[in-house]
């Protein structure tokens, strides 16, 4: 598949602090990846933007609990969607022991507090389209 | 005398260049000659007197100690009674409501995202039951409460207060208290989904200002909050440009309406700052605050009444500055962030719990801010002397640079069209973005230090504690079943009278509150009130650039 890798960058809910998904929103944009932010969002608004966008990556970001609800919903939404294919990466505040939690709701990588933006930028680069079916 | 030659073989410093939190450079060492043009009169003056550079009153903390008012708030209005109780009976003097953020989107129990967002971050306040719930058992008449809002629900949740005052029996024009209900966290923290536009939600702050002045005089119907716009990245400056960008949109805005005067109102104006890292740069801008204060009304304004021209100011230490790692280390930030604070002469004080970078906090993580700031005033006598570090040559040059700083910011945002034009605009995001992004460059250049994240890590988390677990509670079922029971015991012929009347007064530009008050007492909720906004108003399209 040709072209920069498209990524969806959003946070669930009523959670405002946006200072971690805009960084990282910038720095993936600065490794050439095509980035759409679109801030704070109901779950099913995301879900929408992510295919109607056809892009391979959503991003979402959460300084908030509801995580353990809204995570998984959106990764539901977004299989019932067919759009399982999606790469699915989350940051922000999780409780340590609830990262397999999200893996196992379907999110493909959770970053945590103090993540290297380097570190995620790669990861996404790596990623971005693993899940995809290869083109023949 | 100029600074002092050394051998700069032997004693070559760390750095090419020193720098505080907001990038101004700073010199080894500050002499007299730094400070030349300082006219004690005019630019210091006593506490108490103009231009208040070092206090407000002549006695400050030897008369009253700063307020421990601690921002708290959990789940249902049951269990935040009780955190209330706890806080209490542990020595607090004030209180502050944190709710979550399904009452700040000004929504209620029944709404889609309910389920996820009841209970995050604060307690749930729909309606005046609610209310009641969580002040059970105090008198609310010897108690100063403010209640913490996000612009959306400034006035129903502010008259939720009010109508409770009422039924106690308190007379509105004796209650004392604060609503935050504040523009300048729009310039930073961007809309709820469901928001409606900005210069709509400033319409209705500026109703609250208004009906207070007549009507509630000693409550504070604003508190000008940098410290969310803080929190998103930007600089000490910056953030009392900001507030006073956004207070002066208020001040043209009532002008313009001419109800009622200046001089009266703005004593209805409360602000509330951050305690960031720089802890000198910090007492500086507190300082610098104070003057700009005071320059704005007597200068700009024309105020004579000197109530008026006096900055009252309530601060809460800085989250941002915590760390999820380690995070036992942000009782000591804490600690230094009171004690920059109190230096600078707030009026009241709120200390975060060490382990807010994780969780709600616990009672034990409360205790200890509590007890952080209480050792603060009991053991350390910094309470002693009116501003003890006025007069040092670095504290004098660095409060006159923060100032001419913020002054500068100021015009750029006056440049703009003001606060409110520059949310419209997205030039305050820009801004925002731009700060976000020098933070994360200076983090991996390791330009900043920040223990426990890029120095002195370490692999495995070295303190034990207990973690709050809110989404293990049942607080949306609890919440939701009562909702439905008073939307079925309430009166809601009542209820759809107000609401309508909301709807005209709006419509028709007159003070929406004797409205809202109206709704509020007939147990009208939150979501039911904003609602009709929503409707009248449309969304906040943001301009994200």
């Amino acid at each position: 598949m040709a072209g920069p890798i498209k990524v969806l960058m959003a946070k669930p809910g009523f959670d405002a602090h946006n200072w971690g998904a805009t960084v990282v929103s910038m720095a993936l944009r600065d490794a050439g990846m095509e980035v759409i932010y679109i801030g704070m969002q109901e779950p099913e608004y995301i879900v929408e933007v992510a295919v109607q966008e056809d892009v391979d990556v959503v991003g979402l970001s959460l300084l908030s609990s509801t995580y353990t609800k809204l995570i998984p919903k959106i990764t539901r939404l977004l299989r019932e969607k067919g759009a399982a294919d999606i790469l699915i990466i989350a940051g922000g505040i999780f409780l340590p022991d609830d990262v397999d939690l999200l893996k196992e709701a379907g999110v493909d990588e959770a970053f945590l507090p103090g993540a290297k933006l380097e570190v995620i930028v790669d990861y996404v680069e790596k990623n971005a389209r693993r899940k995809k079916a290869p083109v023949l | 005398m100029s600074a002092p030659k050394v051998n700069s073989k032997k004693f070559k410093e760390r750095k090419e260049t020193f720098t505080t939190n907001s990038e101004i450079p700073v010199k080894r060492i500050y002499l007299s000659e730094d400070i030349k043009d300082l006219n004690y009169e005019r630019d210091l003056g006593l506490p108490g007197e103009p231009p208040y550079t070092r206090g407000i009153y002549p006695t400050m903390y030897r008369g009253r100690l700063w307020t421990i008012r601690q921002f708290s708030g959990l789940e249902t209005p049951e269990e935040t009674n009780k955190r209330f109780r706890y806080e209490y009976e542990n020595g607090i003097t004030g209180f502050a409501i944190a709710m979550d953020n399904l009452s700040l989107s000004g929504n209620d129990p029944d709404h889609p995202l309910a389920e996820a967002e009841l209970g995050a971050g604060g307690v749930n306040i729909s309606n005046l039951q609610d209310m009641e719930t969580i002040f059970e058992g105090f008198s609310i008449d010897k108690i100063s409460a403010a209640v913490i809002q996000m612009i959306t629900t400034t006035c129903p949740h502010t008259a939720m207060y009010f109508a409770l005052a009422e039924k106690r029996g308190v007379k509105l024009s004796e209650l004392d208290g604060t609503t935050e209900g504040d523009p300048v966290s729009m310039g930073g923290c961007g809309p709820f989904p469901d928001s409606f536009p900005p210069r709509q939600l400033c319409r209705l702050g500026v109703d609250l200002v208004e009906w207070c002045t007549q009507n509630v005089p000693k409550w504070h119907a604003v508190s000008f909050t940098s410290y969310n716009y803080r929190e998103t990245g930007i600089n000490a400056y910056q953030e009392i440009a900001g507030l006073f960008a956004a207070a002066i949109d208020y001040i043209e805005e009532e002008l313009r309406r001419g109800r009622v005067p200046i001089d009266k109102f703005v004593l209805n104006f409360a602000f509330h700052l951050s305690a960031h890292n720089d802890f000198f740069e910090e007492v500086a801008k507190y300082r610098a605050a104070r003057r700009m204060w005071y320059k704005i009304m007597k200068d700009r304004y024309e105020v004579t009444n000197p109530e008026s021209l006096k900055f009252r100011f309530h601060v809460q230490t800085a989250g941002s500055t915590h760390t999820y790692q380690q995070p036992l280390n942000n009782i000591t930030r804490v600690a230094y962030q009171i004690l920059a604070a109190a230096l600078g002469g707030a009026q009241s004080i709120h200390a975060n719990s060490f382990d807010e970078a994780i969780c709600n906090p616990t009672e034990q993580s409360v205790l200890i801010a509590i007890r952080t700031q209480q050792i603060a005033q009991m053991e350390s006598n910094i309470a002693n002397v009116v501003d003890p570090l006025g007069g040092s040559y670095y504290i004098e040059w660095l409060t006159n640079e923060v100032e001419q700083k913020a002054w500068e910011y100021l015009r750029k945002i006056e440049e703009q069209g003001g606060w409110l034009a520059a949310v419209e605009s997205g030039w305050l995001f820009k801004e925002r973005r731009e700060a976000q992004q020098k933070h994360a460059q200076k983090l991996k250049n390791n330009e900043l230090n920040i223990v426990g994240v890029n120095c002195y890590e370490m692999e495995k988390e070295p303190y034990q504690f207990e973690v709050y677990k809110q989404y293990e509670s049942k607080a949306y079922e609890i919440q939701r079943a009562k909702l439905e029971r008073l939307k079925k015991e309430r009166h809601n012929q009542e209820v759809e009278r107000a609401l309508a009347r909301i709807a005209r007064d709006t419509e028709k530009g007159e003070n929406v509150m004797p409205a809202v008050m109206e709704a509020v007492r007939a147990y009208a909720t939150v979501g039911e009130i904003c609602n009709v906004w929503r409707k009248m108003y449309g969304k906040w399209d943001q301009n994200i650039i």
